[in-house]
């Protein structure tokens, strides 16, 4: 919305078909219940440039949490964390960079 | 952008705060509460009124209730009222109590009179997220302000000295404010919304039990706020008979507080105005706010679920498919 040039697919979220992360679209944090309260949080949308394996990697020491990367046919490569890290990979997408704050769409309660 | 679109929403939260911590701050769901407040402080005060009566002979009672029924705040006052009565009464007997009570009444009617000025006041601002637009004493003090500001306007209009864009500025919202009293209205406008009733349905289901109330609430068709409830939590759902939401998982009433809100700063406020009188039309698969007040049209994003992980047992979902 407040984006400097006007991107018409901007706030379509992902790209058409398996591309996910064209140039100014929006990375999806969601969170799911699982049984119990557990939670699962899923990040869709990170560029495919970066090495998802290595953001888990990241992701997971820092957060001390399990977490992988699902092949999705439509929206491309996902990041499935356990419990409830919205906040936590959020800010850390923002830290190194590869995304910024506007970028992000936090989902869920 | 984000900050400001919930700009509208902050001030009600302060002000609820200030009143009451348990507000649904958004839609100022007090709505309901400060009504039930505003009803059990009476209830709170009424035990003592009915002592009063009983202790009191018959012509007290008839201006009691009127009493009662402007005076919440002044508990005070009452309990100062009622010591007086009963040393009257303790002194003297029957013959003489019609003329003590019509004494004390009327010192208590002026004491009330002066209060009734007080109270109203602070009758407005208990009732301010009551009214839908609750502009009225924000819209006197904003008069008030443009009062202020007009004397300083005049004192650059007479003389000749060069005006700053300050001033300038000023003035032009003076103007405005002046010339459409409602647009002050407008600004103020609070959402005022109940909260969502919030359930749990056995261990793992959640009812939303006024839906379909806040549903037309928000001139939404559930069809769409269902949609987007489902969506963003992640779950599936389904309305059922009595027309409340059935929700799969667990959620607290704050959660489900939190999606509406985002549901309305989305898809109800105006993104222009953030007036809530819009209008939700499809036109050509895509989803048009249209703005009542400001006129403004555009669209919004469509609901979409995105990816969802699989939280089930896999083993069902592969029978399922296979």
């Amino acid at each position: 919305m407040d984006n400097s040039f006007f991107n018409p697919f901007a706030d379509t979220g992902e790209g058409v078909g398996g591309s996910p992360g064209i140039q100014g679209s929006l990375i999806h944090i969601r969170i799911q219940q699982r049984n119990g309260r557990k939670t699962l949080t899923t990040v869709q949308g990170v560029d495919p440039k970066y090495d998802f394996k290595k953001i888990v990697k990241a992701a997971k020491k820092e957060f001390a949490c399990n977490g992988t990367v699902v092949e999705h046919p439509e929206y491309g490569e996902v990041i499935q964390l356990q419990g409830d890290q919205r906040e936590h990979i959020r800010s850390l997408l923002i830290k190194v960079g590869i995304a910024t704050n506007e970028q992000i769409k936090v989902h869920g309660f | 952008m984000a900050d400001e679109d919930l700009l509208p929403f902050d001030p009600t939260m302060k002000k609820k705060k200030k009143k009451k911590k348990t507000g649904f701050d958004l839609d100022a769901a007090m709505g309901e509460d400060s009504g039930s407040a505003a009803d059990g402080l009476p209830t709170v005060t009424q035990p003592p009124a009915e002592e009063e009566e009983e202790e009191v002979p018959e012509p007290q009672q008839s201006q009691n209730p009127d009493d009662f029924s402007m005076d919440f705040t002044s508990m005070k006052k009452k309990k100062k009222k009622k010591k007086a009565f009963e040393l009257d009464e303790l002194e003297e007997e029957l013959p003489k109590t019609t003329e003590t009570e019509t004494i004390p009444s009327t010192a208590v009617e002026s004491q009330f009179n002066v209060e009734d000025l007080d109270f109203t006041k602070k009758k407005k601002k208990k009732k301010k997220p009551l009214n839908i637009d609750g502009g009225g004493e924000d819209g006197q003090e904003d008069e008030e302000q443009i009062g202020d500001d007009a004397g300083s306007h005049t004192a650059w209009v007479g003389s000749d000295r060069d005006y700053t864009y300050d001033e300038l500025l000023t003035r032009v919202f003076d103007i405005m404010r002046e010339k459409n009293p409602d647009m002050i209205a407008g600004e103020k406008k609070k959402f005022v919304m109940r909260p969502p009733q919030v359930l749990r349905v056995g261990t793992r289901k959640t009812s939303f039990a006024n839906f379909a109330d806040i549903c037309r609430l928000l001139h939404r068709q559930p069809k769409h706020v269902l949609a987007f409830l489902l969506a963003e939590l992640g779950t599936s759902g389904s309305v059922d008979g009595n027309n409340q939401l059935i929700i799969r998982g667990k959620y607290t009433q704050k959660q489900i507080e939190n999606v509406l809100r985002r549901y309305i700063k989305e898809y109800v406020t105006c993104h222009t105005c953030r007036s809530r009188d819009t209008l939700l039309q499809k036109d050509t698969r895509l989803f048009f706010l249209q703005c009542e007040t400001c006129g403004s049209r555009c669209s919004v994003a469509s609901i979409k679920t995105g990816f969802q992980a699989v939280t089930g047992k896999r083993a069902a979902i592969r029978a399922k498919t296979a």
